[in-house]
């Protein structure tokens, strides 16, 4: 069974932003409004952080572009009462809108702040959505789920020809939309796959590793050159 | 005592809300009779529905496809009149839609139909019974009914030579109760 998971090379990283708006287009992720967002509530499944530069204020050092992590002990999916979030048995961290009550506990164990609240319905369906993604209704969690849907096609398409999963058919839509080619998809159970030999690079590190909760998006230090 | 019985009636309906609540009913331009193309003429459902076997969807059938048929002869039949005046026009039949998934379900007939090769009927009921276009979808189709399918299915053991790919092991049949299989 694949192990999907993604490598993330911060030396690439240029902070273009292509991959947060590629994402919010893929998974139909609402604009919050001014208001909302004065409040802390953008929801942005994928987000570039960054670090300042100490002695020249305003200047930006680093770019860290942060998706929901994946974890594979994933302290999300242990607080919720519903079992709308849940690691399945490809690695990816769930989230089931249909199921979930919007107690937000996930939310609080998640100690990456991955995980999004509709406080609103903010938007209606309509046209120029993508079909393959289902709009959030108001009171629900969600997350960055590597473009899930993407894998229910083209699994589907593979099924259809009646021929295995080939690696490359399926790809998250920030990996796609990446001009500087940083994030790197695939599966890294798989040891021919690039993400298989990148995790294993001496750059490559998780996000906050000492608490155990095994990112399966993993990044590789910027050179000694830099920042 | 009159007052009784008016809080016990608005307390019963605040408490079944939604319960009672039926589809509008769907009028179809055409009155099309399933009855007399499945039954009568053998045909087969994907024959009209055309898209069922490759696609998400299934697809309601598009004019041409209709006059390949109805176009040649005369006839008496009000409903042909009505397809040939749609094909004279150069219009769509606008079929209207009494199926529907929800948003969050990822459903493909394809898969379905071609490889788990499940009888139209078992989701739609028995639509070739029936003389009209259905008003409102003849079965309502809950989690239950995927579920009752998707259960009896089991993710494989491990062999000597590792777990077997998802694809590999559907050889044909890969069905799964990972809710990520088919919400979205």
């Amino acid at each position: 069974m694949a192990l999907w998971g993604m490598v993330i090379d911060l030396d690439r990283c240029t902070g273009c932003q292509a991959c947060v708006m590629a994402c919010k287009a893929e998974n139909n992720v609402p604009a919050v409004g001014a208001k909302e967002a004065r409040r802390g509530r953008i929801i942005s499944w994928m987000q570039v952080l960054t670090e300042e530069e100490e002695e020249h204020g305003g200047e930006v050092k680093r770019f860290l572009p942060r998706p929901c992590l994946q974890c594979d002990n994933p302290p999300c999916t242990k607080v919720c009462p519903v079992y709308a979030t849940y690691r399945n048995p490809e690695g990816i961290v769930a989230q089931i809108y249909a199921r979930c009550i919007g107690c937000r506990f996930c939310m609080a164990a998640c100690p990456y702040n991955a995980k999004y609240f509709n406080w609103y319905r903010y938007q209606k369906e309509a046209p120029g959505q993508n079909p393959d993604v289902s709009v959030r209704s108001k009171g629900v969690v969600e997350k960055c789920t590597f473009c899930h849907h993407r894998l229910q096609k083209a699994r589907e398409r593979a099924l259809a020809e009646r021929r295995e999963l080939a690696p490359g058919e399926y790809v998250t839509a920030c990996a796609e939309a990446c001009p500087a080619r940083a994030i790197v998809f695939g599966d890294l159970s798989d040891p021919g796959s690039e993400v298989f030999r990148l995790a294993r690079s001496p750059r490559a590190f998780r996000l906050q590793e000492e608490l155990g909760t095994r990112p399966k998006v993993i990044y590789l230090t910027e050179g000694e050159g830099r920042g | 005592m009159k007052w009784l019985a008016v809080c016990a009636g608005v307390v019963v309906a605040l408490l079944t809300w939604g319960f009672w609540w039926v589809e509008p009913a769907v009028k179809q331009p055409i009155e099309y009779p399933h009855k007399t193309h499945v039954e009568k003429l053998k045909l087969a459902c994907t024959s009209c529905h055309q898209r069922a076997e490759k696609d998400a969807v299934a697809g309601r059938p598009p004019t041409a496809l209709c006059l390949a048929c109805h176009s040649g002869g005369e006839t008496e039949s009000d409903e042909v009149k009505k397809i040939r005046a749609f094909g004279e026009k150069g219009e769509e039949i606008p079929w209207k839609r009494v199926w529907r998934l929800p948003p969050h379900v990822f459903f493909p007939h394809g898969t379905h139909v071609v490889v788990a090769k499940l009888p139209c009927q078992t989701c739609h009921g028995a639509m070739e019974t029936l003389d009209r276009p259905p008003a409102r979808p003849l079965r309502t189709l809950t989690m239950n009914d995927c579920i009752g399918c998707h259960e009896q299915w089991k993710w494989p053991e491990a062999t000597k030579e590792g777990r077997p790919g998802p694809v590999s092991v559907a050889g044909g049949r890969r069905i799964a109760t990972d809710c990520n299989a088919c919400h979205r």
